[in-house]
């Protein structure tokens, strides 16, 4: 069996980075604590400067200002090979002239290490990601997948106490990444180095994450807990980058918003004022609604009894009538008129609902949240 | 028979059709020009005389084998030397810094400059009355025979000069576009320079390196201008050899020169052979 490897803290204070004076800071001071043998995705819209921290913390491109740390040692002025740091990038990179199982078994070779020795290691970590038996072969005979499975295995040959990800995945087939992240999973389970990764696939971050970090501009917007920045986003932008379809803005009077929809309670202290209301599209579902059950009206007052941290809430019911439905894969994602606004939901299962349809679109409310307007 | 081509078929006759303005004329050049050398230095093509096959050209020319091996010294030398020095070069301007930039620059105007404006340059440089000795004050008697001395260092050197630069340009062409990627793959691994010059550069350097280099060897060997405004008079390249007795006054050497000619060229396709059969058992060339 692989040794454990050692994992690391990585602290980033006040980093900066500008690829020139004219084009706008790929960093802006950001901050950012990862806890050790966590792992955590960076996800953002291109441009973000999602690649630059990791190619930063991995000491590819010096940063302008600010520290460096890993399990509080500044490593800010460290070359790349002194940092214990491993990196898969987009490409796999499996170096041409070797065979899987000497790609496997270049760190060792690099770091001196015989070539019996090398490769004999090299075979543990192949067998970690499945690729025991393509050993001898050449990295152009593989496919995509299997490249980078073994650029993985090469990565953590290395005995990484941190490992990063720049969008490893991103061009493998969508059954091809359940893989990936299954092998993620089980090397997490088998080895626990740190894991800091980049991806635009929402689906991914939250399959491979414990914690999400939210950028724009070069700014970090929220670095929480994967449900957190799903259903309690730190700012419009961030539910806007995650996916969030629906966002209402309005005002806060006494624990109930009222926007275009109608008035909706609000769990928890939330102040007053101008605020939106968001809420993820996959947390509400739309049934049909009979005719005999009356017009469309916005916010009905139907109190959950049995949710008790809900006791207080009043309208979490919103009828109206749907204008849009896409079906996606097995989910049917619906767009309801709901008085002067468009409600983003999803059929309840059984509801074959189409555009036209009456419905009853229901607002659990642990998915109300309200961001500063 | 079907009255039509398929249509993989068809790209292939047409692919050939548009190659084939291009191929002819080489094709005309270099087998019309080495047939008539190969049946000259047969005694098949006599300026004089009736056409007899023979090889006599071969056994009756004087020192062809000194020839040959001081050919094949000067070409292994430079060449060997132009390979280091050129790997190098490609090296330090693939690193993409200032003074990488600068080498590059130098590199590519070396490759412009003709061999016997450099062989004039180093002649003027390295003789005993030249820019050296004079810049060091070294009178011409004390200063080695470095033009046209027992040990071929002006040739040498300007062999090495141009075609380093030569080499050079080739690697960072096929390296430029990859090798950064690599480079950086290999540092997050934990390789340090050395590490990934050995183990990386070099290897994805190397079947570009070994081309370049055979190139090299070959245009060295046969060429003989350098050798000539450079070298002694005597034991002469084969290249210089084949020049002379092409241009003697005496009509029969022009089978000699033939002959020589011949050896020259056998020798440049064993090598050629060589260099090939060594390429395909490169992995990064596969």
């Amino acid at each position: 069996m692989t040794t454990e490897l050692m994992t690391s803290a990585i602290t980033l204070t006040s980093v900066t980075k500008s690829y020139s004076t004219t084009a706008p800071a790929a960093l802006h001071g950001v901050n950012l604590d990862i806890l050790p043998g966590t792992s955590t995705a960076i996800v953002g819209p291109s441009g973000s400067g999602k690649s630059t921290i990791l190619r930063i913390i991995a000491g590819l491109e010096d940063a302008n200002g600010g520290r460096v740390r890993l399990s509080g040692r500044d490593v800010t002025a460290l070359l790349p090979e002194q940092r214990g740091i491993s990196m898969v990038f987009q490409r796999p990179l499996l170096f041409p002239h070797l065979t899987v199982l000497d790609n496997v078994a270049f760190a060792d070779r690099a770091a001196g290490v015989s070539r019996a020795q090398a490769r004999k290691q090299a075979r543990e970590h192949l067998e970690m990601v499945q690729m025991g038996t393509f050993a001898s072969r050449s990295p152009q005979s593989l496919s995509g997948g299997q490249q980078q499975r073994v650029a993985v295995a090469r990565a953590l040959a290395a005995k990484p106490s941190v490992l990063l990800l720049d969008e490893p995945f991103s061009a493998l087939d969508p059954g091809l990444k359940d893989e990936m992240h299954a092998m993620i999973a089980s090397i997490r389970a088998a080895v626990n180095p740190t894991i800091l990764f980049v991806t635009h696939d929402r689906d991914e971050a939250s399959a491979m994450a414990e914690r999400i970090v939210v950028l724009e501009n070069g700014q970090l917007l929220q670095h929480d807990t994967v449900d957190h920045v799903f259903h309690q986003p730190a700012s419009l932008a961030v539910a806007r980058l995650l996916g969030g379809k629906n966002a209402f803005a309005g005002v806060i009077d006494n624990g109930v918003h009222h926007s275009a929809i109608g008035a909706v309670a609000i769990d928890g202290d939330v102040g007053s004022g101008r605020a939106t209301l968001v809420f993820r599209h996959e947390a509400v579902t739309s049934t049909l609604r009979h005719a005999t059950s009356g017009a469309d009206a916005a916010a009905l007052a139907t109190p959950h009894a049995d949710a008790a941290a809900c006791q207080r809430l009043g309208p979490r019911e919103l009828r109206g009538t749907v204008t849009a439905a896409v079906q996606r894969g097995p989910r049917r994602e619906l767009v309801v008129r709901v008085g002067d606004a468009d409600v983003h939901t999803e059929a309840a299962p059984g509801n074959l609902l189409s555009v036209g349809d009456p419905v009853t679109v229901s607002l659990p409310c642990e998915a109300l949240w309200t961001v500063p307007a | 028979m079907t009255a039509m081509l398929s249509r993989p078929r068809r790209r292939g006759v047409r692919a050939t059709l548009l190659v084939l303005p291009a191929v002819i004329p080489v094709a005309i050049v270099v087998i019309g020009g080495i047939g008539t050398t190969v049946v000259q230095s047969l005694g098949l093509m006599p300026l004089v005389g009736t056409p007899a096959l023979s090889v006599k050209t071969f056994e009756g020319t004087d020192d062809l084998l000194s020839s040959a091996l001081l050919s094949l010294g000067i070409a292994v030398v430079s060449t060997a030397i132009a390979a280091v020095v050129g790997f190098f070069t490609a090296v330090l301007i693939i690193s993409g810094n200032w003074g990488g930039r600068i080498v590059g620059a130098l590199s590519a105007a070396a490759v412009t400059v003709p061999h016997l404006v450099g062989a004039a340059s180093v002649g003027l440089l390295l003789s005993d009355s030249g820019v050296l000795a004079r810049i060091f004050g070294i009178p011409p008697e004390s200063w080695p025979a470095l033009v046209a001395g027992p040990t071929w260092f002006a040739v040498i050197a300007e062999y090495a000069w141009k075609e380093s630069a030569f080499i050079a340009l080739i690697i960072v062409g096929t390296l430029a576009t990859r090798i950064t990627s690599y480079d950086e793959t290999a540092a997050v691994l934990g390789a340090h320079r050395g590490a990934r010059l050995r183990f990386v550069v070099l290897p994805l350097a190397a079947p570009s390196l070994l081309v370049a280099s055979t190139i090299a060897f070959a245009y060295t060997l046969g060429s003989y201008e350098v050798a000539w405004l450079l070298g002694k008079t005597y034991p002469e390249p084969l290249s210089v050899m084949a020049l002379r007795l092409f241009n003697s006054a005496s009509l029969t050497a022009r089978p000699e020169a033939a002959a020589v000619a011949v050896i020259t060229l056998l020798l440049t396709a064993a090598v050629v052979v060589l260099a090939m059969l060594g390429l395909r058992r490169m992995r990064a060339w596969q």
